[in-house]
């Protein structure tokens, strides 16, 4: 039984038909003229053509980053060895897009990215231009810059411009005011943690809501100072076990600690963190360097920093060091021009110049580049300097698949520390399914 | 007494209900007038410790959302207006004619609505580059149009549907072929609920993300929520200028729907009583 008033019934009459054409003629002829607009408007400016410019697809989406970066392209075009034209896309979004952007059909030149095994992943699969060109030219670079962008086969595939470091941040005049100094061992890291909590200070900041992958900064070191950066790599490249023995010894060390951190530290961001230690709510706070672009300026010249803690002396030091650069792709129809522009990175000018214009605490790769004149930065230069290894990150060292189990084994571990054993095995499970995935 | 006391707490429920509906949309607005240093000292969640305006400046000039607000109408208004007359186009036909399998039709533009926009992420993606559309806002006016007709045909077929058939019937003695019932009679009859499906639309579609990062990936081509996005950083975001920039995005919506909420309203209601 249908409701509702009646319906005429559909007479396909003389009169009727040519009245229907009428509409669908009408509708065929806007669609036929929207379509024609399409194509004429559809190609924008011709990209890709072997001597048109080169687009680079930067994250770099911070006010002063982006200004940093597209001042670089200006000097480029300026050299005349090729024009570039600079895209900047929300970090956020650019992550999420990244693999979209390489295996589209007409992908842009250049991308901003990670060394390591991040990058290696794209190379893998064949989608990374073979850049070995580049670093011919580049001897005075470390071994260690090199091997970081090498992929499996043997060649090249990044051209790094920037890293940056990790470490114990705290505010100078805090320090003084409860009368402590920088800890070298872990003992004295412990000592100093029991003062400030007797003060009624929070000693360890930390943010894990929203960002729960800061706590992996505290896995990382814990590891490479307890087991050392080659079993550190081998583990999270799938070649040793969670459940280890040694990995567990890790999380031995941590429970010392643990009653030391910030208990409100769980419900906000590493961001909020901040603004707690730059209050004198928590004491100090293991974290990268870009956090300081959520710092005041004027709190900027009361940051210091210290290493993180020698745990087992016997253990060559290794420092995290995550490094930003460039990668392309092997789709571009410009590699010439694509070359010229990664090797333009290379350059300590490049990088000289963009460390200026980037109010960010970066260091520039070039043996050469003068980093930014302040004692904060000479410091963690040269920490990085000093250290017999460096490691980039959890997610750059092994895949950002591989983060988000390390991000629910540590928010575990930290709220229940008893159930180690079964959140080791969990963990080793779920690696081993991204592994095998 | 009783009858004042109802009132009075009903008064002061509601304004009370009224201020935690309004309150993150006061937040926005206190924290867009902050300064970054006072954000970043005493947290987001503060009371506010200094007043600037520069902000608006910032997400202005610095966030390009001159450019994005108008690759956003660019976008919203063609696609409001295609979508709403094809859908119209087809609900009369699908309402008013007996097109064979019409049912059917009509089942089918509804269930592509009941699917999630996500599983078609990829497909669009590399349809869109198929047929060269990619990286174009005709790409995201085609998307829009083509997701949007489902339920708009849907609703305006429900409202056709209910127009009285004497209407047609005399129309039709009159003289007057089916394109011409549709412009003169079906489509002023309609007036309300293309209105209210008109402002509806609007929001949606300007308001969208998803689609627009999908089949968009040059920066001065992205309508202004992808802008806002943009003007976060990596690890760090000017909450700040970001909140002047969503509030600035805000009054385009919040002008469509102030126009045309009258029409909203009667639109929502008719139907609701046979």
């Amino acid at each position: 039984m249908r409701k509702g008033p009646p319906v005429t019934d559909f007479d396909p009459g003389r009169r009727r038909f040519l009245g229907n054409l009428g509409l669908a003629g009408l509708g065929a002829l806007g669609a036929g003229s929207l379509l024609s607009a399409c194509a004429s408007s559809a190609s924008g400016p011709a990209k890709g053509d072997s001597s048109g410019a080169v687009t680079l697809q930067s994250n770099l989406s911070s006010p002063q980053a982006k200004t940093a970066i597209e001042k670089l392209i200006e000097t480029f075009n300026k050299q005349g060895k090729g024009t570039a034209t600079v895209n900047t896309i929300a970090s956020e979004t650019f992550r999420t897009q990244l693999p979209t952007y390489l295996t589209s059909a007409n992908p842009p030149d250049v991308y901003t990215w990670y060394a390591g095994s991040v990058a290696n992943d794209y190379a893998s699969k064949g989608l990374l231009l073979d850049v070995s060109d580049v670093w011919q030219g580049l001897g005075e670079y470390p071994q260690s810059l090199r091997t970081l962008s090498t992929d499996a086969t043997g060649k090249q595939v990044f051209v790094p411009m920037t890293n940056y470091w990790w470490g114990f941040f705290y505010r100078k005049s805090n320090f003084a005011k409860w009368g402590v100094q920088e800890p070298k061992t872990w003992a004295d890291f412990l000592a100093l943690c029991e003062t400030l909590k007797g003060k009624g200070v929070p000693p360890i900041g930390i943010g894990l809501g929203d960002t729960p992958w800061v706590a992996s900064a505290w896995f990382d070191y814990l590891n490479i100072r307890i087991n050392g950066a080659p079993f550190h790599r081998d583990l999270l490249a799938g070649r040793q076990r969670f459940d280890d023995p040694k990995v567990k010894a890790v999380f031995t060390r941590w429970r010392e600690v643990l009653p030391y951190f910030d208990p409100k530290g769980k419900a906000y961001p590493f961001q909020e963190a901040t603004t707690a230690l730059l209050a004198g709510k928590t004491g100090m706070f293991l974290i990268g360097t870009f956090f300081a672009d959520a710092a005041p300026k004027d709190a900027l010249g009361d940051l210091d920093f210290f290493r993180f803690p020698i745990i087992d002396p016997a253990v060559p030091v290794a420092e995290e060091a995550p490094t930003d650069g460039f990668f392309a792709s092997a789709k571009t129809r410009n590699p010439d021009g694509t070359k010229a522009l990664l090797t333009y990175f290379t350059t300590a000018e490049a990088q000289e110049e963009y460390v200026r214009s980037s109010s960010g605490i970066v260091l520039p790769v070039h043996p050469k580049a003068k980093a930014a004149d302040s004692p904060l930065v000479s410091k963690g230069k040269a920490m990085l300097a000093s250290a017999a290894e460096l490691t980039q990150f959890f997610n750059r060292d092994s895949s950002d698949a591989l983060q988000p189990t390390a991000d629910t084994a540590l928010t575990k571990f930290m709220d229940k520390p008893d159930q180690i054993d079964a959140i080791l095995r969990e963990w080793q499970a779920g690696a081993e399914k991204v592994f095998k995935g | 007494m009783i009858r004042k006391l109802r009132t009075g707490t009903f008064h002061t429920g509601m304004t009370l209900l009224s201020l935690l509906w309004l309150a993150p949309v006061l937040w926005v607005v206190v924290m867009s007038v902050r300064s970054f240093d006072d954000i970043a000292t005493n947290g987001v969640g503060s009371l506010p410790h200094s007043f600037t305006l520069d902000t608006y400046r910032q997400a202005w000039t610095d966030g390009g959302e001159l450019r994005a607000l108008v690759n956003s109408l660019l976008v919203t208004v063609p696609s409001v207006l295609l979508s709403l007359g094809l859908a119209a186009v087809a609900a009369y036909a699908l309402s008013r004619y007996r097109i064979p399998g019409r049912r059917t039709i009509l089942l089918l533009m509804l269930a592509g609505n009941l699917l999630p926009p996500q599983i078609l992420l990829i497909p669009v993606q590399k349809f869109s580059e198929l047929t060269g559309l990619y990286d174009t806002l005709w790409a995201l006016i085609a998307v829009q149009v083509g997701f949007g007709l489902g339920f708009y045909t849907f609703v305006l077929h429900g409202f056709m549907r209910d127009l009285p058939g004497e209407i047609q019937e005399a129309a039709t003695i009159d003289g007057a072929g089916p394109a011409q019932i549709f412009a003169r009679v079906m489509l002023p009859l309609t007036r309300p609920a293309l209105a209210a499906l008109g402002a509806l639309s609007f929001t949606w579609i300007f308001n969208d993300l998803l689609w627009a990062i999908t089949v968009l990936r040059t920066d001065d081509r992205m309508p202004v929520t992808p802008a806002l996005l943009a003007l976060q950083g990596q690890f760090v975001s000017s909450w700040n200028v970001i909140a002047a920039g969503t509030v600035i995005a805000a009054v385009p919506t919040v002008a469509v729907f102030l126009r045309f909420q009258r029409h909203f309203i009667s639109g929502l209601a008719i139907g609701a009583v046979k």
